[in-house]
């Protein structure tokens, strides 16, 4: 036993003393971000970039289960990664002591306003990221073609539409609602019709001056919708999650999904290739031109400001975002709308009808970025029990009011 | 024959009839039971053969086209052999640690009792209540400083810290089906505690021994959260759940290869238990036919 | 036989005390380091306002705990469902869990493979359990109302809060009984072969044999079960996690689950620290009293 054991051990340190070896070179930068889904986009990025850089070392991590957990767990350990997620907008002030300012970079310059002003305090830059999404109603042209209508844009059209929809077999609706963020994807459309400055009334909220029945469009549509979604959604509604919707969505099920946006557009093609994809805003009210989609942002990287390795850092995002390889990744390589400008746009379906609507309509500001993420879970949680019943109305907005200051009424 | 040896010879005939027909019966029970409960096992397994989007239209159907493929892709994304071996030096190290230093000290501390020996049981078994969430932060910052964490072999070693409170737990509720007397036979005989221990009482322990060995093979070999935090950083370091994990995102999972990475990360594992259980039985006959 | 030199008493008293901290001392180092410090440690921050990546907690002293028996509902509401989850647990896990090892523990065929298959969903990760199970639980379901018709298959067992607790207590059993099911061998089959024969030659059947001879005996591996089956349960918190991730609603949130919450998502990691030693407290009286009633009633061998 005691040999084995010694033996083991002798081993094992073998093992590690070749793998320290490897360790030396020039800089080293470490990537821990979330979104694995792009993981094989990355590593091609890593892989052009060794071409133009080859002494520096990337080491590239990712996960998404708990990522905010873990890092913190790092952070607080000392190991703060030179290039990290968090959400975009509001999360900026809590990680401030650790995010790097890069204005006046050429990356930073490369960045779309829609894009920078999320990811700015001020003239300081504090983030980027490579996917810009579009976020709105993402439903079935066929389905809407057999039925004989038109995508609505109002609410009295949405409801009438899906009565229509509903005698024809259909599902209107699939909703998601046991995912969380579903609730802050469709909520956002709502705050930027409510306001002309989302962004003020989010920071209203955060310190307790108003309550959401002082605005008929929070307290009135946003809960009709709701429970219109309810009504012609699935029959369980708090059990259905995204590979549900999409499931839905892509057998030709239900007519339209909720709280989703340009990412489920791969996923969709790959259960039903010929899938016509529509893709429009939230009819939030009886004025067609706030019927929107939003886009932009919503995650952000930030590059760690005490990094050893900050120069090699920054010339390295300045190659993600500006070089001649780099703006044709984002559609080529990532297959995502681009962050940056001058940058080749895929041609997927959402994609395109965003850009369209965009032009023709403008697009709402990517509003759940105005609260973090702790705020946003425990609002999912709060939508959850007034969709399964057991808060009423005004219960749930006793609630959120009182759970914004809580979580978000201290913040800098 | 008088026919009260028939009549008995009859009972004694209908007797063994029922005997046989319960037994039949109970083991069709437990097939049933058997494969309710795998049920959702084979599930998984079904549908790491299926390609993406028939997971997404209908998890319960078999595969309408079967794709092995997953599994080629998913071996050689994940460098499968390079963790392979990982898991094995990580999982090697921590079941050897455990094992000698739990049974060492449920041994004492079963054998002799007194007020110190209580206080050091209590000492050793209540970390078991503490959860992992709450010390995540401080553990990392405490590795990093002991440099144990970010290398193959000292995870293995945290291992034994984690495994002990448990191990010794089982084994110190187990030494008590040794009787006292075989180790005074022993110390009579001359020898010393360690040579009674060593020779004796831990030949004796086998099936306890087995036990504890498959428990905590299944749980480092599969473990998430831990590695996570020591290993992940660098993907020679990695073991074989922490690369499964990469192809689960919050937004788009690819589970035609998540599951199919689950099932050849656990499947070494599996084996060995299977491997294993013939020791728990095989110890356990020896030892009890024993004077 | 008696050798003729036998150290005098001080001698040994002090020899045998070395060796029992030699022998425990490797196990207490370890505990102490893996486990012991970090959690003192973060016991600092329960006296911290801290949100978790600021580089200065700020000291308040016994401010959160003051914050915690003032009025923390949630905290409550999970304390009570950890409870009610750990009670049902208890009993579930370890009856099936003995009724399962007594049967497999006769001599038919095949029976190493059955073995084994019980402990797979042991070993299998949690966000693929959940995945499984939320498909069982939805489609499955769904399917099997249509075949039957009946109303049990109806009900949202995921969606509705009361419902949503059988549910996690469900899978929870599921994934773990394995594990006491290869403690529950062990144990049976550490009787004597001979106490039981003795048993059956003195007239006892089959099921008083059991509930008589074999149960008593079975002492040391109760004690392990029952103890470990309630740290498991206070403790669950990846099963909630993958199924239902506390909801819906914050209806299946367990009181591990909380303290993450408050820690990590709320970002009040003081807070959370200080609900961790709380816990940990109340777990501790708990489990020594049930160990100490477990191990009084145990049968020497």
């Amino acid at each position: 036993m005691k040999k084995l054991l010694s033996v083991m051990l002798a081993l094992a340190m073998l093992l590690s003393a070749a793998s320290f070896a490897a360790a030396d070179g020039s800089a080293e930068i470490n990537i821990f971000i979330s979104g694995p889904e792009y993981a094989d986009a990355i590593r091609a990025l890593i892989d052009a970039y060794k071409e133009v850089a080859p002494d520096v070392t990337i080491n590239y991590e990712t996960t998404q289960n708990d990522y905010p957990t873990l890092l913190k767990t790092k952070i607080n350990a000392g190991e703060c990664p030179d290039i990290f997620a968090t959400t975009s907008g509001k999360e900026i002030s809590v990680y401030k002591d650790y995010s790097y300012n890069f204005a006046g970079t050429p990356a930073a310059d490369a960045l779309l306003d829609s894009v920078k002003t999320v990811m700015s305090i001020g003239d300081e830059v504090h983030g980027f990221h490579y996917v810009s999404n579009f976020f709105g109603i993402v439903y079935n042209k066929a389905i809407f073609e057999e039925c004989g209508i038109e995508f609505p844009t109002t609410f009295t059209e949405l409801a009438a539409d899906c009565e229509i929809i509903a005698a024809k077999g259909y599902q209107p609706f699939s909703t998601g609602f046991a995912e969380w963020w579903v609730y802050k994807h469709i909520f956002q459309h709502f705050l930027d019709a409510a306001s002309d400055d989302p962004a003020d009334l989010v920071a209203k909220f955060q310190a307790g001056e108003v309550k959401m029945s002082d605005y008929p469009m929070l307290y009135d549509n946003f809960f009709n919708f709701i429970d219109l979604a309810v009504k012609y959604g699935d029959s369980k509604p708090l059990e259905t999650d995204l590979a549900g919707e999409e499931s839905a969505l892509g057998t030709g099920k239900a007519a339209m999904i909720l709280g989703q946006g340009a990412w489920v557009e791969n996923d969709l093609l790959s259960i039903d290739p010929e899938i016509q994809i529509g893709f429009n805003g939230y009819p939030v009210s009886d004025d067609p031109a706030q019927c929107q989609v939003i886009s932009g942002s919503d995650q952000a990287l930030r590059i760690y400001k005490d990094s050893d390795s900050l120069e090699a850092t920054m010339d390295f995002v300045n190659f993600w975002l500006t070089s001649d390889y780099g703006k044709t990744w984002f559609a080529d390589v990532c297959n995502v709308i681009p962050t940056v400008k001058d940058a080749k746009v895929p041609a997927t379906a959402i994609a395109t009808q965003g850009n369209e609507l965009t032009a023709e309509k403008g697009a709402g500001a990517v509003a759940i970025s105005y609260s973090t993420d702790s705020f946003h879970q425990t609002f999912g949680e709060i939508m959850q029990a007034y969709v399964g019943g057991t808060i009423t109305k005004d219960e749930a907005c006793a609630q959120i009011e009182q759970k914004w200051v809580e979580l978000e009424g201290s913040a800098e | 024959m008088t026919t009260i040896a028939a009549k008995k010879s009859r009972a004694g005939l209908r007797a063994a009839v029922k005997r046989r027909a319960f037994k039949a019966a109970l083991a069709a029970a437990v097939l049933i039971v058997t494969l309710l409960y795998i049920y959702p096992v084979l599930l998984m397994v079904i549908n790491a053969f299926k390609p993406f989007k028939e997971i997404l239209t209908n998890v319960l159907a078999l595969p309408k086209t079967w794709a092995p493929e997953n599994f080629t892709y998913v071996m050689e994304k994940m460098n499968y052999f390079r963790l392979f071996a990982n898991n094995v030096i990580i999982t090697a190290i921590g079941i050897t640690g455990i094992v000698v230093f739990s049974s060492m000290a449920a041994y004492i501390l079963d054998r002799r009792k007194t007020p110190l020996t209580k206080f050091i049981h209590t000492f050793i078994i209540t970390p078991m209540l503490i959860p992992f969430q709450t010390i995540m932060i401080t553990l990392l910052k405490t590795m990093n400083i002991i440099h144990l964490s970010g290398s193959v072999w000292g995870l293995g070693i945290q291992y034994w810290g984690f495994g002990v409170p448990m191990a010794a737990f089982i084994f110190y509720n187990f030494m008590k089906t040794v009787p006292v007397e075989i180790d005074e036979s022993a110390v009579i005989d001359g020898a010393s505690t360690l040579r009674t221990f060593r020779r004796i009482i831990f030949p004796l322990l086998k099936p306890v021994t087995a036990t504890v060995v498959v428990l905590d093979v299944m749980w480092i070999w599969n473990d998430f959260l831990l590695p996570l935090l020591m290993v992940n950083g660098s993907a020679s370091t990695k073991t074989l759940v922490l690369c499964a994990y990469n192809f689960v995102g919050q937004l788009n999972t690819k589970w035609h290869y998540a599951l199919a990475a689950m099932v050849v990360s656990i499947l070494p594992s599996v084996l060995f238990f299977a491997f294993l259980q013939k020791y728990i039985v095989k110890g356990v006959v020896a030892g009890s036919i024993k004077g | 036989m008696r050798r003729s030199s036998r150290p005098r008493p001080g001698v040994l008293a002090r020899s045998a005390l070395r060796e029992t901290i030699a022998y425990t001392l490797p196990a207490m180092i370890l505990v102490t380091l893996m486990l012991y410090i970090p959690f003192v440690l973060s016991g600092y921050y329960a006296l911290t306002e801290w949100n978790g990546i600021s580089k200065t907690p700020v000291f308040i002293g016994f401010a959160n705990f003051v914050t915690i028996f003032s009025g923390s509902p949630e905290f409550l509401k999970a304390l009570v469902f950890t409870g009610k989850y750990a009670l049902f647990f208890i009993l579930l896990s370890n009856v099936l869990a003995l009724a399962l090892a007594t049967v497999l523990t006769r001599g038919f065929r095949a029976v190493n493979l059955v073995r084994g298959l019980f402990f797979v969903p042991y070993i299998m990760s949690m966000t693929i359990v959940g995945f499984i199970w939320k498909f069982i639980f939805t489609q499955g379901f769904e399917h099997l109302y249509e075949f039957t018709g009946w109303g049990v298959w109806n009900y949202s067992w995921l969606g509705n809060g009361q419902l949503a607790f059988w549910s996690v207590l469900i899978v929870g059993v599921w994934q773990s009984l394995g594990f006491y099911i290869v403690l529950y061998i062990a144990g049976l089959q550490a009787v004597p072969g001979d106490v039981l024969e003795a048993a059956s030659i003195d007239g006892a059947n089959g099921r008083q044999r059991f509930f008589r001879v074999v149960l008593p005996l079975l002492g040391p591996s109760i004690t392990t079960c029952v103890f470990m089956s309630l740290t498991n349960s206070l403790k669950v918190f990846d099963t909630i996690l993958a199924l239902t991730k506390g909801g819906p609603g914050g209806a299946t949130y367990s009181a591990t689950l909380e303290i993450y919450r408050e820690a990590f998502q709320n970002n009040h990691y003081g807070l959370g620290s200080a609900k961790s030693i709380l816990y940990f407290v109340i777990v501790l009286v708990i489990t020594q009293l049930v160990l100490r009633f477990f191990e009084s009633r145990e049968v020497k061998a």
